[in-house]
């Protein structure tokens, strides 16, 4: 415990990225949403679209007390590593889109380049603190890929507002987590 | 058959609506959910708005379905929230997840549904105000002072766990002021300010917000008084110096580039030099009148020492009580005249006083009709002495308070010193003043000399001091000449070296140049101390006395054996020694246009000349 006390304070950059990628994901749906989506009732064909809605990431403050710490980070690490994936396929996909918008797939590319380095630094503490967790933990996979490709404009604007949602939701859950566990980790439960 | 059906169907729905109508009963209208707000990540509520209620009363409810389940629940409590508001409790809430929830309106007409509301409790979150604002004035003794203001997160919010984190800012503005002034304060719960505005009275306020959320309302304003000896923040005070210093600067070097010389010329005005053609001040300096005068053309002039001796005269001045020796107005600009008050002389009577005619006459322009203490009238008002525009005739030494007043420049007299009426007090003699003006070390000559020299370039400036006894004096106020070329001559009473109680002294007048200036020694005594200056030795003078008038215009003068008074004369070198010969008198007397009647004058026992007679010869 005092060797991760150690890592996440000489890593508290962690932190700061967390919260930084959240803020750029609720601005990009924002943006989509406001540009492509509104008022059209995109947020019905939300429900149960996220591929990381199979994790079992505690949804109130009970629950995110009663897990540990190990499976605490774990569970940050397989969310994150579940998001390269459908990160990469956005930025490519945005980018190769007619007329582009330029300020969504600039934020793209800055929440995939974070994203990475935020899950670096996860795994390098989860190696110290727990070398025993198997390194090709299971994560969920995204498959939205041909959805984003489809030809129907409809179709494809819910499967780009769908990824955005989710995006948002992860990334506000990963950094509540983080600010638990400094609190819990660092601070003693006493922030 | 089917349109008798169809319209059977209608004619019964109109007359069941029409039948409705006049009862006024409706079914009720569509409520709508407008919003919905959790102040701790743990609860939220909902309000909805009803519709028209149709006349009868209506039944709300909620119900609600969470994505990823497809059980469909009733609002858990409809009373925690107030009216038409579904609060959802910690069992009931869950983040990062869509709740899917509809109002149903129901009475006795029927019911209505409103439309389904996605809400994720994720986005919605906004905290109550802070609460227990707190607001200080704070003054340590060895810093600076602030407004220390300090507040507590809202209830319900757990921050210890990392939960919820909260972010605040706070504003203040004086209390009539219009716009607020807003400092962002993080996580921290207090805030210092520093720069306020002294003796106003400010409001306070503080809100918070969620890392992600919404901004609370603000909390209630706390007023603060700030004290009137509330000192701002140096900083901001030098910092205003040193820009106001920089913007001066480069302003003045501006000008300076742009005026150039013209501008240095304006502020040091070169000195003018004398107007004396074939005038050399370095003669002058060095005491050597015969030779500056020759330089000048002036045969005969200075007269010899014979002359000089029969132009001794002594200088008395007495700031006793009954005389008033002049009033002075040392404010009054150069151009205006001098407003001397006129000495009675009839009240000096064996004494040499500031209106003795014994003083040069001078041509003080405006003065010429107020006659000065130190002037004679007579030959003030003489036309005929358009050049003599002394230089000396500035200098018009005025005895009040020991204090000597040069006052050189043009041929005006303007600015006297006050006169000081004090009867206990001493006072010198011009010889005294002028001694001391210059500093111990300098005979009054010298100090003359100096006062020519400076005299002929510029108006000089005689700056009183405070001396042991000024509160018996009034202090002489300085006059500034026009060259701005102060010399300040000091008056240190106790220095005199002639002694600082002396009823009555003398002056002698040495010499006397081209332009009338006047030369003044100390009068020596036997008991009196020799000035530093060296002197020639024994020569020390007697008075002459005129004996005679020959041809109208030449005095006859023998040594006067039973003066009472004996001076020593300080000479050049080059003067004959100072016994007063008759011839040589005579040769100078002849040079002597002034109407010998007028220039003898006999006061007391004395016999006086009036060297000013003799001046007048020369020109």
């Amino acid at each position: 415990a005092g060797f991760l006390l150690l890592l996440l304070v000489s890593n508290l950059l962690l932190f700061v990225l967390s919260h930084y990628i959240h803020n750029l994901s609720s601005e990009m749906f924002s943006e989509f949403d406001k540009r492509y989506t509104h008022g059209r009732g995109f947020i019905t064909r939300t429900i149960n679209s996220c591929h990381t809605s199979s994790l079992p990431t505690p949804e109130d403050k009970e629950q995110a007390q009663q897990i540990n710490q190990k499976d605490f980070l774990s569970l940050i690490v397989s969310i994150l590593r579940s998001w390269n994936e459908p990160l990469y396929h956005l930025v490519t996909e945005v980018r190769g889109m007619q007329e582009a918008p330029e300020a969504i797939l600039s934020k793209a590319v800055e929440i995939e380049e974070q994203t990475k380095r935020l899950l670096e630094g996860m795994e390098l503490i989860v190696s110290q603190v727990h070398p025993e967790t198997k390194e090709n933990e299971i994560y969920p996979v995204w498959s939205g890929l041909p959805s984003l490709q489809m030809a129907d404009e409809e179709s494809r604007l819910s499967a780009y507002y769908n990824l955005l949602h989710c995006l948002r939701r992860d990334s506000h859950k990963i950094d509540n987590y983080l600010k638990l566990l400094k609190c819990r980790i660092i601070h003693n439960n006493n922030c | 058959m089917k349109e008798n059906v169809l319209s059977a169907t209608v004619f019964t729905l109109l007359l069941f609506l029409n039948t409705c109508l006049l009862n006024g009963q409706l079914p009720p209208g569509k409520p709508e959910i407008f919003k919905c707000r959790s102040p701790n990540k743990e609860t939220f509520t909902c309000w909805w708005r009803p519709g028209t209620d149709g006349g009868l009363p209506t039944n709300y409810s909620l119900t609600y379905h969470r994505e990823g389940e497809t059980l469909m629940h009733e609002c858990p409590d409809y009373i925690t929230g107030g009216p038409n508001s579904c609060h959802f409790g910690k069992q009931y809430t869950s983040m990062w997840r869509t709740y899917i929830m509809m109002v149903n309106a129901t009475n006795q007409m029927g019911s209505s549904f409103s439309d389904e509301l996605y809400v994720d409790v994720t986005y919605i979150v906004q905290p109550d105000p802070p609460l227990e604002l707190t607001v200080e004035v704070k003054q340590p003794e060895d810093r600076k002072p602030y407004l220390w203001m300090k507040w507590s997160p809202p209830t319900l919010i757990d921050l210890k766990t990392g939960w919820f984190t909260l972010l605040y800012e706070i504003r203040l503005k004086p209390e009539k002021a219009a716009e607020w002034e807003t400092h962002f304060a993080g996580q921290q719960t207090e805030f210092k300010i520093l720069s306020l505005h002294p003796g106003q009275k400010y409001l306070v306020q503080v809100r918070c917000k969620p890392d992600h959320g919404y901004w609370s309302a603000w909390s209630p304003a706390t007023f603060i008084q700030i004290p009137s000896d509330f000192i701002m923040n140096d900083t901001t005070v030098w910092i205003s110096v040193a820009v106001l210093s920089a913007v001066i600067c480069l302003i003045i070097v501006w000008a300076v580039a742009l005026k150039g010389y013209s501008m240095v010329t304006c502020i040091f005005p070169p000195v003018p030099g004398p107007k004396i053609k074939g005038f050399d001040a370095h003669l002058l300096e060095k005491g050597k009148s015969e030779e500056l005068l020759s330089a000048l053309g002036c045969q005969d002039f200075p007269p010899t020492s014979d002359y000089e001796d029969l132009l001794v005269e002594y200088l008395e001045v007495d700031d006793s009580e009954d005389q008033h020796l002049m009033s002075v107005h040392s404010k009054e600009h150069p151009s205006q005249g001098m407003k001397p008050t006129y000495l009675d002389p009839d009240t000096d009577s064996g004494r040499g006083s500031c209106d003795s005619p014994s003083l040069l006459s001078e041509k003080c322009e405006e003065p010429q009709a107020n006659p000065s203490t130190f002037y004679d009238p007579e030959v003030i008002e003489k036309p005929e002495n358009p050049e003599t525009s002394h230089t000396w005739d500035s200098q018009c030494i005025s005895m009040e308070g020991k204090i000597p007043y040069f006052h050189a420049g043009g041929s005006k007299c303007s600015t006297w010193p006050l006169i000081q009426h004090n009867p206990r007090s001493s006072y010198h003699s011009i010889t005294d003043v002028c001694e001391v003006a210059v500093g111990p070390a300098d005979a009054p000559a010298t100090l003359l000399d100096e006062a020519g020299k400076d005299a002929l370039k510029s108006s000089q400036t005689i700056k009183s001091r405070e001396e042991g006894k000024a509160t018996q004096q009034r202090e002489v106020e300085s006059f500034h000449s026009k060259t701005d070329q102060d010399t300040p001559w000091l008056l240190p009473q106790e220095k005199t070296p002639f002694g600082s109680a002396k009823p009555l002294d003398y002056v002698e007048i040495h010499k006397v140049n081209k332009d009338g200036a006047l030369s003044l020694l100390p009068k020596q005594r036997e008991n009196s101390r020799q000035p530093e200056k060296p002197r020639a030795p024994e020569n020390s003078k007697e008075y002459a006395k005129v004996s005679g008038v020959m041809d109208n215009n030449i005095l006859v003068l023998v040594p006067d054996l039973h003066a009472k008074n004996v001076a020593c004369f300080e000479e050049s070198a080059k003067e004959a020694p100072p016994s007063l010969e008759q011839n040589q008198a005579e040769k100078d007397l002849a040079n002597f246009t002034a109407t010998p009647s007028k220039c003898r004058i006999q006061l007391g026992g004395l016999d006086y000349l009036d060297p000013a007679c003799f001046t007048h010869s020369f020109h």
